[in-house]
């Protein structure tokens, strides 16, 4: 462990804090808070209702300050990912956002938050964004804190001050380890299995799609248009990079659609491809993807090629 | 100008045989509910699973009775087949036989074999004034593959519209419409419809109008198109007016930018 040195302004930091009492939650929020405001930039605390009322007694007010929800704010991982970046981008000021992350309600959903804390490392490390992620140790399970400690680069000392945490992996290694809680959809029968070619069958592959998302219906129309158009992105990738044949794998229940697109070709050097803001002249095809799915993940099986995973969430 | 029209100087672009033969069989069946007299020039050593004749057949349009009375005739391809004066000719010769319109069709490949590249060009720009000028339908038949510039002034000199198998592109008032699916497989199609588009432009600040009502998919290779084949349009201080695009079309535009991008203009998305 280096020794705590105090976080800087300007660029970006992403603190876990483990406290066992609340006077701990509250003295390093506090300090938290202190630098956000100083630096001039936007503060925001969030966490459930009654943490977020014992927070607001102890810290006070500011017209830089916000307090808000976990229920309102954290709907799910990649929209919560992708609009703080949306705000960063457009704003110049700095952001400081400390709280708890929301764990899901099923193991599936407690491990897309687990990666969301990991993913906050690629999509947001360009950026001025400080984040404080407080978890209670009193009340969550040792896994959890395990998977905490190795998807947060700093760990606070309390007041101001962190230092570098040495369990950190970067989101890379994090999504091929096990903590990340990948998902499978394979042990269930797929409801369509193509192969494509060429471009010129991509309207087939996309028309087959929608037909077959039919009998997914507690899934909303656009959730389904948006996936379509995510899977058909990847399937260009994989056209164009991996080249043909493509195979596109999907699955069907009545509330998931999940896809998996594989290609032969070289593999994709960068699995995280994608989750910065694409150039305007550089490949925007992933991050466009990104956008409009909920679940994607890029690897490269032991085999060789290129696999993609896509799922609604 | 109804976007599934099949009337007109219109551009039939194809990717495969299939897609060539499905194109033509809708413009031919347009043409028997017109009651128009049809023309097809066909090279005389063709392969008879290739002609116009098994095409008809393949697509179960029955056109015995048509071909005794005249009404539908196949003209051998030679020289003396692609010239502007003798359409004109045969054009008026069907409508002073009392024929309503007139519907002529062929592939470019044919005329490229017995005239010059330039020469046929020439003979497709006229052709656009004759359509123009009377109640005349020509489809033209070109491969897909074919070089940026080709496809840009193929695109220009048929003024009804471009017809593929995904997209179909019509004329409207200060612009064209898109109806159907523009993908990565059909993008330079776009590109080269709205490069003709902006170039056919008065001289002078204008706005190109891209009616957006119809179409149903749209990709990132797809909007790319809509961005490039405008930049010179735009570059020059003119405007291109994307209007009524549909929400998933409307969503893409935005993520990627395109509402804020330099001569863009978004209206009426719903």
């Amino acid at each position: 462990m280096t020794s705590p040195v105090l976080i800087p302004n300007g660029c970006y930091s992403h603190d876990l804090l483990l406290h066992g009492c609340d006077d701990e939650l509250v003295a390093a929020t506090r300090a938290f808070v202190e630098r956000g405001l100083a630096s001039g930039g936007q503060v925001l605390v969030h966490s459930s209702e009654e943490r977020v009322a014992m927070l607001r007694d102890a810290v006070g007010s500011h017209p830089r300050l916000d307090y808000g929800l976990d229920r309102e704010l954290y709907l799910s991982p990649t929209n919560t990912l992708f609009a703080y970046e949306r705000k960063l981008a457009a704003e110049s000021t700095e952001m400081w956002v400390t709280g708890t992350v929301p764990l899901g309600e099923d193991p599936a959903g407690h491990a897309a938050w687990t990666r969301y804390e990991s993913l906050v490392n690629e999509v947001l490390g360009p950026y001025a964004f400080h984040a404080l992620c407080t978890y209670d140790t009193r009340t969550l399970p040792a896994e959890t804190i395990a998977a905490a400690r190795a998807s947060h680069p700093g760990l606070s000392t309390g007041g101001d001050r962190s230092c570098s945490s040495v369990e950190y992996l970067d989101p890379a290694a994090f999504l091929t380890a096990p903590v990340a809680g990948i998902p499978d959809p394979t042990h269930t029968q797929p409801a369509m299995v193509v192969t494509l070619d060429s471009l010129q069958d991509l309207w087939l592959a996309r028309h087959l799609m929608t037909r077959t998302a039919e009998s997914a219906g507690a899934v909303a129309r656009d959730t389904i248009m948006g996936f379509i158009a995510a899977t058909h992105e990847v399937l260009v990738n994989a056209l164009n990079h991996g080249g043909a044949p493509v195979e596109l794998t999907m699955w069907v229940d009545i509330s998931k659609l999940a896809c998996r697109v594989t290609d032969m070709g070289p593999g994709i050097p960068d699995t995280l491809s994608g989750y910065r803001r694409a150039q305007p002249t550089g490949p925007t095809g992933l991050w466009v993807a990104r956008q409009l799915c909920e679940e994607i993940i890029v690897s490269n099986p032991v085999g060789g090629g290129c696999s993609v995973l896509l799922a609604t969430s | 100008m109804e976007p599934y029209s099949w009337d007109g100087h219109l551009l039939l672009v194809h990717n495969s045989e299939q897609q060539r033969r499905a194109g033509l069989a809708a413009w031919v069946r347009r043409g028997l509910e017109l009651g128009a007299k049809i023309l097809y020039l066909e090279p005389v050593e063709a392969p008879v699973e290739r002609s116009f004749m098994a095409v008809l057949e393949d697509h179960e349009i029955r056109v015995d009775a048509a071909v005794g009375r005249g009404q539908l005739q196949v003209l051998p391809a030679d020289d003396g087949a692609f010239s502007a004066d003798f359409w004109a000719s045969t054009v008026d010769e069907a409508l002073d036989a009392g024929y309503p319109t007139v519907r002529w069709s062929g592939e470019a490949e044919t005329a490229w074999r017995v005239m010059s590249r330039p020469a046929h060009a020439e003979l497709e720009w006229s052709t656009d004034e004759l359509c123009h000028a009377r109640p005349v339908s020509i489809l033209c038949q070109y491969p897909a593959a074919l070089s940026q510039a080709t496809l840009q002034t193929v695109c220009a000199m048929h003024r009804a519209g471009v017809r593929e198998a995904l997209l179909h592109i019509s004329p409207v008032p200060d612009g064209i419409a898109l109806a159907g699916e523009v993908d990565i497989s059909n993008e330079a199609i776009l590109r080269s419809s709205l490069m003709a588009a902006c170039s056919s432009a008065q001289s002078g600040r204008r706005t190109l109008v891209v009616d957006l009502s119809r179409l149903d998919f749209l990709d990132v290779a797809g909007a790319k198109a809509l961005v490039n084949g405008t930049s010179a349009h735009r570059m020059n201080g003119d405007k291109v007016l994307l209007r009524a695009a549909q929400p998933s079309v409307d969503q893409l535009l935005h993520l990627l930018g395109i509402d804020r991008a330099h001569g863009f203009i978004l209206k009426g998305s719903r």
